[in-house]
């Protein structure tokens, strides 16, 4: 509240000492200026750059950027199978490890929040993996993948459960990617869900309770729908982070067995550096760049204005 | 939320999943832990061996035979630059959004939109850039070109800054007006106040900014991986070259794992209280 009125009183009583006579306008596009001159010249250059290789034919083996080709490349990678194969694969990897870790993630939360002691242990244990690089552990999770010094292979051994091969078998290794990505990531959805469950005001829960309403009524009827914001911007945020998908690809499997496990970031790399098609590769990353501002647009814009609102006022 | 009186199994039911849940999560880190003081006869044995003799020489192939050293003194140096630079550049404009609303929210939305740009979109014309700018005498000079660290500090500071202007607006809305308001009746400069009061103010949340930025960039590996191949390479790649075509050398590879993920988890464990605000670009306070 104080906060809307004192708006207002800034620009009406104006100091005395005005320094350099500088309006408040002036003032507030200085400060911004570095900021969007960085963002500016080194985000909007290279997409441009990009927009403009898609035109051209340029295979690096031969040197520099070629000619304009017209909509050649787009023909090309519309048509290309691997393409669409790596935009499946990673589709499949964002479903099932996004779904999988909000849904782990949710229940681990609810788990944590009932807890009586320990709350403290327990979230510092949990935030481990999240301090971690995908490249650095997700190579070490080779080890543990191993088919003969593994860890994971010899409990399962114990416990007389088969012992698949997880990075070398065609149907398993995209799981493989995915587990250590659940393992990765969910603690993150389980750490904000549960600032949500603790950020839940009381009342109503106990007005609930009073009627005798059931726990599953409550979940339905109160708990999640006030959670929804919370959960969904979470959603929101692990699903634009699982369709970049590279590190955990690189280290574990290199895209193999086969292409089974290469994602769209993958395929691009291969394309433009190994390959060296930067023509298709930049084609590729117009489409992908396309996608994610739509998505955007329509899924994060929003939500994080609706946040952002409404901390101001709160 | 409510607490319902529970009965003892039901809490016994509890702590069993809780503990379930955390010895996945602990685990793989605490074998990386194990492995690196294991002696290489141990390493690569089927069982796994659980009881050895600890020893350093793991850390010590790691530091003296792949040079791991010459990659942590690359990754701090870059990260440090990096993060100081969005610290810098972001709290200003920050500071500029939350309290004079430049661009009404536009301005602040566009930002985050190039938050959400797919990396390698702008790493392909970036190698083609660099490898171009490495050439001329200026970049050169400026360390501006592929395998340069100036590259890699360009990207980090490009593809932090949006984060961190996000989380730096959610804490400069959390300091008073009243107080800056005051300090300019007194007299003083609008870059003195934000000196001498606003940023002391928001010190605390700078500095969350600063560590949360000093993390990714430390644990970044497409950019590096790509725009480097020796000089410049930071971490993430570097252990990479623990690949040899004896396989890959499972004793130093967790030995220098566990040097670059140590600090990292220091600092986590003591932003905790930050950790939920940071993640969410500070759209949920915690």
């Amino acid at each position: 509240m104080s906060q809307s009125m004192s708006i207002p009183a800034s620009q009406t009583r104006r100091p005395a000492t005005m320094s350099a006579g500088m309006s408040d306008r002036w003032f507030s596009i200085l400060l911004i200026t570095p900021a969007m001159v960085v963002i500016l010249v080194f985000a909007l250059l290279p997409l441009a750059y990009a927009l403009d290789v898609s035109f051209r034919f340029a295979d690096l083996t031969r040197g520099r950027l070629g000619d304009f080709v017209g909509l050649d490349n787009y023909r090309i990678v519309l048509a290309d199978e691997a393409f669409w194969k790596s935009v499946g694969v990673t589709l499949q990897f964002t479903v099932s490890a996004v779904v999988l870790e909000m849904v782990l993630g949710i229940a681990i939360a609810f788990l944590i929040n009932g807890a009586t002691a320990g709350k403290g242990i327990i979230r510092s244990l949990m935030v481990l993996p999240l301090a971690t690089s995908a490249a650095v552990t997700g190579l070490f999770w080779r080890y543990l993948y191993d088919t003969q010094f593994g860890l994971i292979n010899y409990f399962l051994g114990l416990l007389h459960l088969p012992q698949p091969n997880w990075l070398g078998d065609y149907t398993i290794a995209l799981w493989s990617v995915v587990l250590f990505d659940v393992w990765q990531w969910t603690p993150f959805v389980a750490l904000i869900a549960l600032a949500g469950l603790q950020a839940l005001p009381k009342e109503p829960f106990e007005a609930a309770e009073l009627d005798g309403a059931s726990t599953f009524r409550v979940l339905r009827t109160l708990t999640f729908p006030m959670l929804k914001p919370v959960l969904f911007l979470v959603l929101v945020l692990r699903t634009i982070d699982s369709v970049r998908l590279y590190d955990a690809v690189a280290v574990l499997t290199r895209g193999g067995p086969g292409t089974t496990t290469e994602s769209m970031t993958f395929y691009l790399y291969r394309t433009g550096l190994k390959l060296f098609r930067m023509d298709y590769a930049s084609t590729m990353a117009v489409f992908f760049l396309y996608a994610m501002l739509v998505a955007s647009l329509f899924a994060l814009a929003p939500l994080l204005k609706q946040f952002s609102t409404r901390a101001s006022e709160g | 939320m409510l607490q319902r009186p529970t009965s003892f199994a039901t809490e016994v039911l509890r702590y069993g999943l809780i503990v379930l849940v955390l010895a996945f999560i602990v685990f793989p880190i605490l074998w990386m832990v194990v492995t690196s003081f294991k002696p290489p006869q141990d390493v690569m044995v089927s069982p796994p061996r659980f009881l050895f003799t600890p020893t350093l020489d793991n850390y010590v192939h790691a530091i003296w035979e792949k040079n791991f050293l010459f990659y942590i003194k690359n990754t701090l140096f870059i990260s440090v630059t990096s993060t100081v630079l969005v610290v810098v550049a972001g709290a200003l404009a920050a500071y500029s959004f939350a309290r004079y609303n430049v661009g009404d929210g536009h301005i602040l939305f566009f930002i985050l939109s190039t938050k959400m740009f797919p990396a390698i979109a702008v790493i392909l014309p970036y190698f083609l850039i660099f490898r171009d700018t490495g050439k001329t005498a200026v970049g050169r000079f400026l360390g501006v070109g592929l395998d340069q660290p100036g590259a890699l500090i360009i990207s980090y500071t490009m593809f932090n800054l949006p984060f961190a202007i996000w989380l730096l607006v959610s804490f400069f809305q959390d300091i008073p007006r009243e107080l800056e308001h005051s300090a300019r009746l007194d007299g003083l400069s609008r870059m003195k106040v934000l000196r001498k009061v606003v940023f002391p103010l928001a010190a605390p949340g700078i500095a969350v900014t600063g560590v949360f930025t000093l993390i990714f960039c430390w644990n970044e590996f497409l950019f590096a991986y790509i725009l480097t191949r020796k000089t410049a390479s930071t971490i993430t790649v570097g252990v990479e070259s623990f690949f040899t075509l004896q396989g890959i050398l499972w004793g130093p590879v967790a030995a220098a794992a566990t040097i670059s993920v140590l600090p990292m988890m220091a600092f986590v464990l003591l932003m905790q209280r930050y950790m939920v605000r940071g993640l969410t670009f500070g759209a949920v306070r915690g």
